[in-house]
């Protein structure tokens, strides 16, 4: 009996074997195939949604957002603005593809290589943009920003992120800034008095704290973007301000220059001094900032974007304070920070209600700082906002929070929002690598510059 | 074929739906991938094709690409050495335990467990002790301090690490196959070499093993093409890093197509892979059948 069981199992996982072996070597070739037929899928699915216009005038606009999360203050806010605006336009469907940061990275990539966007969809400035631009795939929104003021509601420049040959393609729902947070108790304990206001105190408090056996700073580097997002910080003051990377773009600068190799150095001295956790590649972006959000770490710098999660996690109630990442060998101006216009709104080109989907979008951005103010989502929204923080509700870190956005003269943006794709990873890699060894800074140099030309 | 008393027309009937799948969802992306490989394209835009450049890049001027490789290989060779243990592990309960099926299943559990649960494991057991890893924290108390590594973070270290957890998910996976084959052995057979004075691992010698290599070679390829598959893993526990310490084929191309937008570079290294694949599988069945024409 036994046998007979152990020979129906050998069956099973022979057929099994089989199947594996059979797709053994396509499985991973697959994915152009999958992704075409997917994206046609979506195409046949976008196309029975426009395309019945002809009675009536009726208008369905598809509206690709990354608002997924029903108990988001964001995915109400955006449900209350497209209900408003159907009511006053009875004749208009707005209907939502609500999907999460990563799916809709993924949905939009397979749309665009059949040239099926939708309506309206999600995109990321500057570099990440620029191939979408490129293929044309995007309607110019030009006009549509000078309609009923909503260019002025944009704080000014962040449009400029967006913008390509003096065509505007994208609207941002917000724009943050990258600023140290830090457990006002764990410095206490260690005796330290006051924030660091150079690179050289902020080694010497990693140093006290470490002695005292508190982890001084938490970072997620398994996400080699964390690791990159500070060490543009420390190149945008030894560089002794902004345009370090568009000069390499332009000829001007290699990545051998002093100043990117002083800033090599200066981030391996921060990481030698230990102020890292231990096994930091392994921690994946939620990991790392758990640990500060636990209240076991001092030091935890990131995008203003973390401010809602810090502010809401128990450990650190009323705990937690920000400050501007210092000056580097006495290098660089405090007031310029890592600059992260987010994701934004464009229209497709191809859309067949290009003008009723401008119009709405028109209606949905003009209406988003007072409803965004209202759920206590204003901070890092990318227009200004009319209201009294304090007075609704917004709390202290949050409000000093907002008083570092005033004192904003310029910056940088991310490594991966300035390069292209190919030289970015190449960034990030190398950049992961000083992480866990120490390296000549000159070879890390090398290494940046040698990407940079491979992916011209 | 005549045996079964159906004419060769249905025979070609039943099996079209199959085909037909097969070709789609297999041989027309290879041909694809191998057309999208002779192009510069990110994807998106415009497309140009640039012949055999991208080969010529990937072997003679990724830095990246040829130590992918040897940690395929070597994650190859792991887990082709990792099947004679299971086998001898296979003899030992078939000998040695009364009930063997509850072992057998035990060991077959990691296999059924999600490769992002193993990782997830893993990655907390490996993690520093200051961070709670397990191991860490063991090699301490039974005093071997100075044994403990940054398992996963330390770049000469890392690619072993993960080895090892492959190994040990896909331990049961391989016993029991070596067991089912081993139980398969007719009983008689041991019984006359009994007589002729052959017992015990002696007898493991001359009968089991002749007899189990069929079944020893399908562990073998599916222990060699599951490991140049080898992916998922990875990206749960080190994403290929820290730097490029542990990148493997799968994930190096993953890199460039999807995070590198270099489409027509990612589908170059898939078709290198599918090469390597075919002349592995030709390569170990050609040996394969050379053992089994010599045994039986």
């Amino acid at each position: 009996m036994a046998k007979m069981n152990m020979k129906s199992v050998l069956g099973l996982v022979l057929a099994g074997s089989l199947a594996i072996s059979l797709t053994a070597c396509g499985s991973k070739n697959n994915n152009e195939g999958n992704a075409n037929a997917e994206a046609s899928n979506n195409a046949g699915a976008t196309n029975a949604a426009t395309e019945k216009p002809a009675s009536n005038e009726k208008v369905t606009i598809t509206f690709q957002n990354i608002y997924p999360d029903p108990t988001d203050p964001k995915n109400q806010m955006m449900a209350k603005i497209v209900k408003q605006y159907e009511t006053d336009h009875p004749n208009v469907k707005i209907e939502l593809d609500s999907l999460n940061t990563d799916q809709q990275k993924q949905k939009l990539k397979t749309q665009a290589a059949s040239k099926e966007v939708p309506d309206i969809t999600v995109v990321n400035p500057a570099a990440q943009m620029q191939p979408y631009v490129d293929a044309k795939l995007f309607a110019p929104l030009n006009d549509m920003v000078e309609q009923n003021g909503l260019k002025d509601t944009f704080q000014d420049g962040v449009l400029d992120f967006y913008t390509f040959d003096n065509n505007l393609y994208a609207l941002p729902d917000g724009n943050n800034i990258g600023v140290v947070y830090y457990n006002k108790d764990l410095f206490q304990q260690a005796g330290i008095t006051k924030t660091p206001e150079t690179f050289e105190e902020m080694i010497e408090d990693v140093k006290t704290l470490k002695a005292k056996g508190i982890q001084p700073m938490a970072i997620g580097e398994k996400d080699t973007w964390t690791g990159s997002f500070l060490f543009m910080n420390i190149l945008l003051r030894t560089n002794g301000g902004p345009g370090f990377l568009s000069d390499v773009v332009a000829g001007k600068k290699t990545f051998e220059d002093p100043a990117f190799v002083e800033a090599v150095d200066a981030m391996q001295n921060l990481i030698q001094a230990g102020a890292f956790q231990e096994g930091v590649t392994s921690f994946d972006y939620n990991a790392g900032e758990n640990i500060f959000k636990t209240g076991k770490a001092a030091m935890y710098y990131m995008g203003s974007w973390a401010t809602g999660g810090i502010e809401t996690s128990e450990a650190l109630k009323d705990k937690v304070g920000v400050f501007k990442f210092p000056t580097v060998n006495g290098k660089g101006d405090p007031n310029q920070f890592m600059l992260a216009p987010g994701s934004a709104f464009a229209i497709s080109a191809d859309s067949k209600h290009l003008q009723e989907t401008k119009d709405f979008l028109n209606y949905f951005m003009l209406n988003f700082p007072k409803e965004a103010f209202a759920v206590k989502g204003a901070v890092g929204i990318a227009q200004k906002v009319d209201g009294d923080f304090k007075a609704a509700g917004y709390s202290d870190m949050a409000i000093s929070v907002l008083d570092l956005f005033k004192e904003v003269k310029g910056g940088d943006l991310s490594f991966d929002n300035t390069m292209n794709p190919g030289t970015s990873q190449g960034h990030l890699t190398s950049i992961q690598n000083i992480f866990v060894q120490k390296k000549d800074s000159a070879e890390v140099a090398k290494e940046h510059q040698s990407a940079f030309e491979s992916n011209k | 074929m005549n045996v079964l008393k159906v004419s060769k027309l249905t025979i070609a009937l039943f099996v079209l739906p199959c085909l037909l799948l097969y070709v789609c969802l297999v041989f027309v992306p290879i041909i694809v991938s191998l057309y999208t490989s002779t192009l510069e394209w990110n994807g998106i835009g415009e497309s140009k094709f640039i012949g055999l450049d991208n080969f010529n890049k990937l072997l003679f001027h990724d830095a990246v690409f040829w130590p992918a490789v040897r940690h395929t290989l070597m994650f190859a060779v792991f887990s082709m050495l990792e099947i004679p243990i299971a086998l001898f592990v296979a003899i030992l309960l078939s000998r040695f335990v009364k009930k063997p099926n509850f072992l057998v299943s035990s060991y077959f559990m990691p296999v059924i467990l999600s490769v992002v649960i193993i990782g997830q494991l893993w990655k907390t057991i490996y993690n520093p002790a200051s961070m709670g890893g397990m191991l860490n924290q063991v090699l301490d108390w039974v005093g071997l301090g100075s044994w403990s590594q940054q398992w996963l973070t330390d770049p000469d270290i890392a690619m072993y690490s993960l080895y090892f957890v492959a190994l040990w998910q896909y331990l049961g996976y391989h016993t029991l196959i070596q067991f089912t084959g081993i139980q398969n052995i007719p009983s008689d057979i041991y019984e006359a070499a009994k007589i002729d004075g052959a017992e015990g691992l002696k007898a493991d010698w001359h009968i089991t093993l002749p007899m189990n290599v069929p079944i020893f070679k399908i562990s073998i390829v599916l222990a060699f093409i599951g490991s140049l598959q080898s992916f998922d893993m990875i990206m749960v526990m080190t994403g290929g890093g820290p730097g490029n310490a542990t990148d493997v084929i799968a994930t190096h191309m993953y890199r460039m197509s999807i995070l590198s937008m270099k489409y027509g570079y990612g589908s170059a290294i898939a078709a290198i892979l599918v090469v390597v694949c075919l002349v592995a599988t030709v390569v170990i069945n050609y040996g394969f059948n050379r053992l089994e024409r010599k045994y039986t």
